[in-house]
């Protein structure tokens, strides 16, 4: 019995994406999976399936999508999604692969922190593209130094950087030491907007965060609300893991940055799903191992982003002063 | 711009060598830099939970913009907090 793909594979679609990969991630040898009443992937959803299908070609399993559209077909062929999977009954791939590196960027598998900055430099690129109103003949702001293009840059590159990083620390604790992380990210011009997905197959956040003392619960919801807060992380004390320490910010400021820029951020991992609008619970038994993450933001809200804005507020310590030139 | 933890690493290092001579300063030029709270964190916050608040003396920190200046300030005065903390009985 093949599984069936939603409609939609989205973030605004979650419950129904992780469903689908569940299903399929818990599937023996070849797992069939029909594709006929697919019309809409976003980057989240890619990276939700390429995630699954590297599960499944790890233990040594086989996917085989079927009946897909012409036009998903080029698309996610385009965005490298069916690496170790076949396609039956499925339209070909039409004319030659064109450098779209200024509107889409291919779904991106990272394992090393150390591609962490280029991964980041890299997808900001594709995204900001070539933005009629970004004037690169316009001379920099003489006091900050930014130029328009900057402006629009920095948030977003801001925000991949800290959920790389995040991911390629924090989901390879408590045994998944082999814990990767699959990103994709595209603008879509007609609704101006930026959608990006990251997500990792590792620990999630209630494996990381029990026994601290903001989880109020031992709830995969409750674990993703206090990954959210300020200053709340496994390893705030250097020495608590020699190999790094976190101060418990990033994922916070990427929520600003989102809800900033007109948008907002999806949190999954575990059973729980959280976006600023809403929370939901999946059906018993099914969860993402790890966390999920899908960023969505106006793009031309970007240049209002002031990241000295979003950081939380604390008092400078008595007695300690910083010297500025 | 620069994010990642393992890019601040070999920086901060390279500090700790050169603030480990006596009396010696060092004057940190982000012109032109923009930088994640990460980054400045594994560079300035993990120097303070290492030696001290009182380290900071001896940093002079050039060319910041206001953003890079927020989060130093923010890095700096989150970490001397809980440096404090865990030093005090």
């Amino acid at each position: 019995m093949p599984i069936s793909l939603p409609a939609y594979f989205s973030a605004r679609s979650a419950k129904e994406a992780i469903t689908a990969c569940w299903e399929i991630a818990s599937a023996e040898g070849v797992v069939d999976v029909d594709a006929s009443d697919l019309k809409f992937v976003d980057p989240f959803g890619m990276a939700l399936l390429a995630a699954t299908f590297y599960k499944v070609n790890q233990h040594g399993g086989t996917v085989r999508v079927h009946c897909l559209n012409a036009q998903l077909s080029g698309y996610l062929r385009r965005m490298d999604l069916f690496q170790g999977v076949e396609l039956v009954d499925c339209a070909p791939m039409q004319g030659q692969r064109q450098d779209r590196a200024d509107a889409l960027v291919e779904v991106t598998r990272l394992e090393q922190r150390r591609d962490v900055d280029t991964a980041a430099f890299r997808l900001t690129r594709a995204l900001v593209g070539r933005m009629p109103a970004a004037n690169r003949d316009l001379p920099s702001d003489g006091m900050s130094g930014y130029s328009e293009e900057d402006r629009l840059v920095e948030p977003i590159q801001y925000a991949f950087n800290e959920l790389l990083e995040n991911a390629l620390t924090h989901a390879r604790r408590v045994g998944y030491g082999n814990a990767c992380v699959w990103v994709a990210c595209q603008y879509y011009p007609t609704s101006d907007t930026v959608r990006l997905g990251v997500v990792d197959n590792g620990c999630g956040f209630l494996a990381t965060l029990r026994g601290h003392p903001a989880l109020r619960q031992e709830t995969d919801l409750a674990a993703i609300l206090a990954a959210l807060q300020p200053r709340v992380s496994c390893n705030r004390d250097f020495g608590l893991l020699a190999d790094s320490v976190n101060q418990g910010v990033g994922l916070t400021t990427t929520q600003r940055i989102a809800t900033s820029a007109g948008g907002r951020l999806y949190i999954a991992s575990g059973d729980a799903i959280h976006s600023s609008a809403s929370y939901s619970h999946l059906a018993d038994g099914v969860r993402w191992q790890g966390v999920a993450i899908a960023l969505e933001c106006k793009r031309k809200r970007l240049p209002e982003v002031r990241l000295r804005d979003l950081l939380p507020p604390l008092e400078p310590q008595p007695g300690v002063r910083l010297r500025f030139q | 711009m620069v994010g990642s933890r393992m890019a601040a690493a070999p920086v901060r290092e390279e500090l700790e060598i050169t603030l480990a001579q006596a009396g010696a300063e060092v004057v940190l030029d982000f012109s032109g830099i923009s930088a994640t709270q990460s980054f400045v964190d594994e560079l300035i916050g993990v120097l303070v939970l290492r030696h001290g608040p009182d380290i900071l003396s001896r940093i002079v920190f050039k060319g910041c913009s206001d953003d890079v200046r927020a989060i130093i300030e923010f890095v700096v005065a989150d970490r001397c907090d809980q440096y404090i903390k865990s030093n005090t009985h």
